[in-house]
């Protein structure tokens, strides 16, 4: 089998040279799969399982499992999740190679979390899942960020989905996310009477002087709380800073705080010293 | 929650874990909304933790924060600037080891505490059966950092309040009040779960090395990454797309 | 534009091509015991026979011959400490045929780990076994401290 290891996880200021390039130069024919999925051709990182299976699909589907070494492993140590700034100065061959090993490295966590749950096994290391979930949460941002430059350069907008403000039929505000038709507006008749809401009467209105009161109560509580979280800061420390408190809760009125009953301990001031 | 604080500062994430993953396995989520378009996103969750020396990806933080249990509120003091290390040579204000100096051995910022090695220490049974007693071990219980501890100034080994200043090079450093001399952060502040320093870190099968991820292959060109990789892959496309509309 | 979205296809356009695709796809322990040659996954719900199918083939690079999906409705349950009724999520189940010649049998990942364990607990039950020495030997003179010895 193919020595060359898919590299799904990065760790910076390690220094061995075995590699992803290895895996660049051993490009073969690019694939089209008929569903519209492009797929980059990959070198085959699944190692001989001893023995048992040795068809082709059965190695295609070994890549569904970790490593036969560390099954019995209580810990699999990996390096972090790859930054975007790491996957900004890759090409786009490379992230679209990067996307595939990280999709079958989480389909590799999800089939090997699901078979030890399913046994009341330990998974060892979960947080592997999040870090490849970054990493793919980290790529999508970058290539995003590559097409957003390049409709700017173009066509001076983003490319990205419209959105704009509107009002839905309660009188709320909220962003509507466009969506892409075959007719113009003025033709899709349909479209038109579905958008068609206002709002209004008395029903709305007291919907709304409630729903109101409702974020007006969210806010009070919360200062609320903050002004009581203060004072018992200052019942517990009386010589707290009060510049920390102040830069901490810039709602609170902390000179007037201090004088309350609440905010004083069970001590006795020294009154004329 | 109070994560934001250790994020901020100087002080390294001794587990190395990501954060998302430090949320996700504290979660406790009792009910939510169906994945559904009619409804919104909403969720019964635990908001109140109770943070001790047991970290919240551990299953004895999820004992001690079992669902139905509710535990008196703990007021922290806002610190603003976190100034205890792991490594930090530290005098002991209070207990039982008053005025004895140790090693800083863990932080956590949650509850302002740091705990010193082989100091303010008391014996614990542990694996106590029915017919055997258990082991007794040591354990060393968390120091407050407001009141119970305060850093040693290097230069003359004695208990010194300290300030954090900036150097001329604009780096912030902890800068002893008595003898101005600057206190370094301890090395071993870097030191995580998964290496002592970054270079010693022992690369595993799939990890990227380090000259492979630094390494830069973006050519910059007036094309999308769908252009470039149809590009790469030799896929033609001649057919232009209808016009649609967006509203 | 995200590469989330999805464009129409109206008649003449190019082919709609996924670059990034990112479904899930696991593959588990068939529950009902199957020929050698079919293999159980649970898929993303959204995912069709033909995602499942070109998925494997060009992704995996393993032969297929037919997918037959089912979506398993997600367990209901009444939470124990608040009473909520809660329900997971439905998840997809593909029965996937390779070839007649081909054939998978599910590993047992965890054949190891019994040893392991053993060796984990080695510690405990050495203070264990110490601690029953102990007792044996101070049988006919209680109260004796553990370092005195003859």
């Amino acid at each position: 089998m193919s020595s060359t290891l898919m590299k799904c996880l990065s760790l910076a200021n390690t220094l061995r040279t075995a590699t992803l390039r290895s895996l660049l130069t051993s490009q073969q024919k690019p694939t089209l799969a008929p569903w519209g999925a492009v797929v980059p051709a990959l070198a085959s990182h699944v190692q001989a399982v001893s023995g048992i299976h040795t068809s082709a699909a059965s190695l295609g589907l070994m890549e569904f499992f970790d490593d036969p070494k560390v099954w019995s492993e209580n810990e699999v140590k990996v390096g972090r999740a790859w930054k975007p700034d790491e996957l900004r100065i890759k090409s786009n061959k490379e992230l679209h190679q990067l996307w595939y090993i990280l999709l079958k490295e989480r389909n590799m966590l999800l089939t090997m979390e699901h078979e030890c749950n399913d046994k009341m096994e330990v998974f060892p290391n979960p947080e592997r899942i999040d870090k490849v979930k970054i990493s793919m949460e980290n790529l999508e941002t970058v290539v995003r960020e590559r097409n957003k430059a390049y409709h700017l350069l173009e066509t001076g907008e983003t490319g990205e989905r419209p959105q704009r403000l509107v009002h839905n039929c309660f009188g709320l505000r909220y962003m509507y996310k466009s969506c892409e038709h075959v007719l113009p507006p003025f033709m899709n008749i349909k479209w038109i009477k579905s958008r068609n809401v206002g709002f209004g009467g008395r029903a709305v209105r007291k919907f709304l002087l409630q729903y109101r009161e409702k974020l007006y109560n969210e806010k009070r509580k919360a200062k609320n709380r903050s002004r009581n979280e203060v004072m018992m800061i200052l019942r517990r420390n009386p010589d707290f800073d009060l510049e920390v408190l102040r830069r901490q809760f810039p709602q609170v009125n902390i000179d007037k705080l201090r004088n309350e009953d609440k905010a004083r301990g069970h001590y006795v001031p020294k009154i004329g010293v | 929650m109070r994560i934001t604080q250790f994020l901020g500062s100087k002080l390294k994430n001794f587990s190395n874990l990501p954060k998302e993953y430090i949320e996700r396995s504290k979660k406790q989520v009792y009910w939510k909304t169906p994945r559904e378009v009619n409804y919104l996103p909403r969720t019964v969750e635990r908001r109140r933790f109770r943070y001790t020396t047991n970290r919240p990806w551990t299953g004895q933080f999820r004992q001690q924060n079992m669902p139905g249990t509710m535990r008196k509120k703990v007021f922290v003091e806002p610190v603003e600037e976190w100034s205890f290390f792991r490594g930090d040579r530290i005098e002991v204000l209070v207990g039982k080891d008053k005025g004895k100096q140790g090693i800083v051995t863990q932080a956590i910022p949650e509850r302002n505490w740091v705990i010193v090695e082989g100091l303010n220490w008391h014996y614990r049974r542990v694996g106590a059966e029915k017919d055997f007693p258990g082991i007794i071990i040591k354990s060393e219980a968390p120091l407050h950092v407001t009141t119970d501890v305060r850093l040693v100034d290097p230069s003359d080994l004695q208990g010194t309040e300290f300030e954090w200043r900036y150097t001329e090079e604009g780096e912030k450093v902890r800068v002893s009040m008595r003898s101005g001399r600057i206190i370094p952060i301890p090395e071993t502040n870097n030191q995580t779960h998964d290496y002592k320093t970054p270079k010693a870190y022992i690369e595993r099968d799939k990890d990227t090395p380090a000259a492979i991820v630094g390494e830069i292959t973006f050519q910059p060109k007036l094309a999308t990454f769908e252009m470039d990789i149809m590009e790469e892959m030799d896929i033609k496309e001649e057919r232009t797309p209808a016009k649609s509309y967006w509203y | 534009m995200s590469t989330r979205w999805y464009p129409i296809y109206q008649r003449g356009n190019p082919q709609l091509r996924v670059f990034l695709p990112n479904f899930w796809m696991k593959l588990v322990r068939p529950t009902e015991e199957q020929p050698p040659n079919v293999v159980t996954f649970a898929v993303s719900t959204e995912m069709t026979k033909h995602d499942v199918k070109n998925y494997l083939e060009k992704i995996y690079k393993v032969p297929v011959v037919e997918v037959r999906t089912r979506i398993a409705l997600g367990d209901t349950k009444r939470d124990q400490t608040y009473g909520y009724i809660t329900k997971n999520d439905d998840v997809k189940i593909a029965y996937v045929t390779m070839p007649k010649t081909e054939a998978f049998k599910f590993p047992d990942l965890f054949e190891k780990k019994a040893e392991q364990l053993e060796k984990d607990e080695k510690s405990m039950d050495d203070s264990k076994e110490g601690f029953r020495k102990f007792l044996e030997r101070n049988k006919k003179r209680p109260g004796t401290p553990g370092w005195f010895s003859i």
